[in-house]
């Protein structure tokens, strides 16, 4: 290691640096920082922008610092005269043509340019003549163009080439006329392509649903965590006045790099929907009537107090934090109720006791670039969690072999070994019998017929390849009406090839709902249940005493809901929307706040838990769950509910799972009745969620849904 | 031994008392003040008769605060907040929006004239010379509430004055 570390001098002091390393990363670890436009340490070097000269000693010409490796005893200049010269002059230059609209313009205040400008630009221009002007181009519902101010740094560009794979933007013509463009009309709709608003160092690149809404300055930034997908992407929100203004990333490498998903970024949007429940109500003779927060949760005690446990349950969403699953779980022990569930959109539950005790990616996010062989099963997985997609796409970059097998072909942007279409079950039962393993015994007649083909063979090679494999099970295979076959055969599959098998869960803190025991088969901490309650399909398909909905949505988050049914139970909804399908079937509707307007914890697809604070004041009543919950446990006169903050739930949390012995459920799905599944080769299996249908906050999110993806889902949508 | 007993002292001294003394039946000290009364008298008079009469103003003076309008009638106001900013009394609220034709325009504009110490920051920050504060100085609140200046009243003080302040700003241009 000691050869690749030379010494290198920066404004007369002397420092390592590794060999091969350009100028800028060397003197980014000093203090002398070097101004730079086009280079961004996740892009490939363009060296277009010219801002970062430097004076290097011996160099007849100033050179640029981001693309000039360093070398053995070099003497680098950042701040001497002729290197301010040089930088000073490009500044003169790149200003000849940005427009002077720093008050109108969004990026005012947090602009590179701006600030750059302030050190190096000069107070009057001497140029006189026109200025270029270039029209502004509609790409979509969430970037917004003013391509005049457009300095050419191509970061947007090389974010569509490196980053996305999808090249929807690029540059066109030469010299004075060159402009960034889509080459023909059309919106960018890649699923991280937002974050080019944040690569912009101008306000070329915006975000449209923010525009001219606040500025920089006056906003105050939070931390928050992504409420969407099982990765929990690390955010900052910023705040005017209580209300969340916009959501940009938060560094984090072991998760989201500095990417996160436009779903992530624009979803704030649904906070302030029109939709939003201001206040408790009640049905009374089929009208809604406002009530105040006392008169309802006496009310939903005295029907939880008169209940039949045997015919009541709870359904959460899996978004909800931790302390909401704990409290949710602990009112259910409380009244004995049996009948929880979080799987909202799961249909076969036949091998609910052979699960895991927290399913989990089987690695961390930051290892998928490392892995040898990933393939994926049953997942739309850009869809379903964009940053482990993004993942997967800079591990096949790297020479990871790739492999899909999934009901329909979607678009990937990088190179996959091998695709098996259509049926799942089909493909891995081929993909069993390459692989000279035995099928249940329940199949072996079909699989028999099953021919393997070459995309079967090809699979076999990836999987059969050096270096562990792993197989990740998506959405579409865990929300698959015989998801136990598949897991079974991905097991049997798994267990062959030597590999991991891992899940991309539903909702943001799948992995919570499971620790705390959100399932009617297993309680705190995986330990099992004497009596196992009824599972999500069985509630909602059926009329109960008593159901309590949290944030689950009949029809949109509970697809099985039969509304003539079920919906005639009675229904407490806490809810930070009043939608028709609510208004439809609850009885009691609270208001509870959405991810911004309460605190907690999420426990992300790599067993990783972040806790998050309050970021916006709450919209009307709305109050955050875990406080309604725990005023109803205190009011149904239960013991240790007085908790003051979801800061102390959190704590009983840790306290218990500290006391609680390590249960280590290991995922068994080698021993499974099959005999049940006879129709499993039929296509139509699979139960599609959309991208951003996925939660209420999400369906809600205005700019969201006029997105072409939005749009082409509910061409598709029926209900 | 002390100097005052010494007799040159003591004569000193019995004459100021004759003198006073003499002062007094003449009534000396009147006529002196009364001759201050003369002397003014008849010099110009400096008394104005407010609020009959003002006194002059200079251009640059800074009253209640008054946002401008283009000659074609557009707000002048483009909400980059600078004066929100620079105000070092916090006074002013702003709330941005994008207007129907896809400009940037204020939705809010409070100033509010309790806590404005009428420093002339936010006109000095305005790069459209859209937020002033005119010569008016005479105006009283009667409500809670009043104090606050909204965009409405504030465009309203800009169209009634709007000569008046063009004259201002076209005398105090070439200062700038």
């Amino acid at each position: 290691m000691s050869n690749d570390i030379i010494e290198i001098e920066v404004d007369g002091k002397s420092i390592q640096a590794k060999k091969g390393q350009m100028i800028i990363e060397a003197t980014d670890t000093t203090s002398s920082y070097v101004p730079r436009f086009c280079y961004h340490s996740k892009l490939s070097i363009a060296a277009n922008c010219r801002m970062c000269l430097v004076e290097v000693e011996k160099e007849s010409k100033p050179l640029p610092a981001c693309a000039t490796p360093v070398s053995e005893g070099m003497k680098i200049f950042t701040r001497s005269p002729y290197a301010i010269a040089a930088q000073k002059a490009t500044m003169e230059f790149l200003l000849i043509n940005h427009p002077l609209d720093c008050p109108i313009c969004d990026q005012g205040g947090e602009c590179e340019l701006q600030d750059i400008a302030m050190g190096y630009g000069r107070g009057i221009s001497r140029y006189n003549d026109n200025k270029r002007v270039v029209k502004d181009k509609n790409i979509g519902p969430l970037v917004s163009t003013d391509m005049t101010r457009c300095i050419h740094c191509t970061r947007c560009v090389r974010f569509g080439e490196e980053i996305t794979g999808a090249q929807d933007l690029g540059t066109v013509m030469r010299g004075e006329d060159m402009r960034i463009d889509t080459y023909v009309e059309k919106s960018i709709d890649h699923e991280l392509s937002s974050n080019i608003i944040d690569l912009c160092p101008v306000g070329a690149l915006n975000n449209k649903p923010y525009r001219y809404s606040a500025r920089s300055w006056e906003m105050i930034q939070h931390e928050t965590i992504a409420a969407h997908d099982c990765v929990g992407s690390n955010l900052y929100a910023h705040v005017l006045r209580g209300k969340v203004k916009r959501i940009v990333p938060r560094e984090n490498e072991a998760i989201n790099e500095t990417w996160i998903s436009d779903r992530d970024r624009f979803s704030y949007e649904g906070i302030y929907s029109d939709d939003r429940l201001m206040s408790p109500m009640i049905k009374k003779d089929d009208k809604w009537q406002e009530i105040s927060w006392k008169d309802a949760l006496i009310e939903v005690v005295e029907k939880l107090k008169a209940v039949d446990q045997k015919s009541s349950a709870f359904l959460a969403s899996p978004n909800s934090t931790l302390e909401e699953f704990y409290l949710l779980t602990k009112l259910s022990n409380d009244l004995s109720i049996n009948n929880v569930d979080h799987r909202l959109r799961v249909v076969d539950f036949t091998d609910q006791d052979n699960d895991p005790k927290i399913p989990l990616l089987g690695m961390n996010i930051a290892d998928i670039e490392k892995c040898k062989q990933i393939v994926v099963i049953g997942s739309d997985i850009r869809k379903e969690a964009p940053i482990i997609g993004h993942r997967i796409r800079k591990a096949a970059l790297a020479g990871t072999q790739i492999g899909v097998i999934n009901e329909n072909i979607n678009e990937y942007f990088f190179d996959i070994s091998a695709y098996l279409s259509g049926s799942i079950i089909k493909n891995l039962l081929g993909l069993l019998n390459v692989l000279g393993g035995e099928s249940p015994k329940e199949m072996q007649d079909i699989s028999k017929q099953i021919k393997p083909t070459e995309e079967h063979k090809e699979m076999a090679a990836i999987l059969n390849s050096e270096g562990k494999g792993h197989l990740i099970l998506g959405h579409l295979a865990i929300n698959h009406s015989y998801a136990s076959v598949i897991r079974t055969l991905s097991a049997k599959i798994a267990h062959l090839t030597g590999s991991e098998l891992g899940f991309v869960t539903e909702g943001s803190n799948a992995a919570g709902a499971h620790l705390m025991g959100m399932l009617p088969h297993r309680g705190f901490a995986g330990a099992s249940q004497e009596i196992v309650g009824k599972n999500v399909q069985e509630m909602t398909e059926n009329s109960l005493d008593l159901l309590l909905l949290f944030n689950a949505e009949p029809g949109n988050d509970l697809p099985s809901f039969s509304f003539e049914k079920a919906g005639h139970s009675l229904v407490i909804a806490m809810t930070p929307y009043a939608t028709e399908k609510y208004k439809m079937t609850a009885d009691i509707m609270l208001p509870i706040g959405t991810f911004a307007e309460t605190s907690g914890t999420y426990i992300n697809c790599e067993n990783r838990s972040q806790s998050f604070s309050v970021i916006a004041n709450p919209v009307g009543e709305s109050r955050p769950g875990w406080k309604v919950l725990r005023a109803i446990g205190s009011m149904l006169g239960m013991s240790d509910f007085e908790f003051e903050s979801s800061e102390g739930v959190l704590d009983e949390i840790s306290q218990k799972l500290n006391d609680m012995p390590a249960s280590n459920i290991k995922p068994n799905y080698s021993t499974q009745d099959l005999t049940n599944s006879k129709n499993f080769l039929d296509s139509n299996l699979v139960q599609r969620t959309p991208m951003y249908e996925v939660d209420s906050v999400l369906r809600h999110a205005t700019s969201l849904q006029l997105t072409p993806e939005a749009c082409r889902s509910l061409a598709k949508y029926e209900y | 031994m002390d100097e005052s007993w010494t007799l040159v002292n003591i004569n000193r001294l019995i004459m100021k008392k004759i003198k006073n003394y003499i002062k007094t039946f003449l009534l000396w000290e009147l006529w002196q003040g009364l001759s201050v009364t003369l002397r003014n008298f008849f010099r110009p008079s400096t008394t104005i008769q407010y609020p009959e009469e003002k006194t002059p103003q200079s251009s640059r003076f800074r009253g209640l605060h008054a946002l401008r309008r283009y000659p074609n009638g557009e707000e002048r106001c483009i909400a980059c907040k600078l004066c929100e900013a620079v105000c070092p009394a916090l006074a002013i609220t702003i709330e941005s929006e994008v207007a129907d034709d896809g400009t940037r325009r204020a939705s809010r504009y409070d100033i509010d004239l309790f806590k404005c110490i009428y420093c002339g920051f936010c006109e000095e920050a305005c790069p459209v010379d859209a937020i002033v504060e005119t010569r008016i100085h005479e105006y009283h609140m009667e409500a809670p509430g009043e104090n606050i200046m909204t965009k409405d009243k504030l465009l309203a003080i800009g169209d009634k004055f709007d000569n008046l302040i063009t004259k201002d700003k076209a005398a105090d241009a070439k200062y700038r």
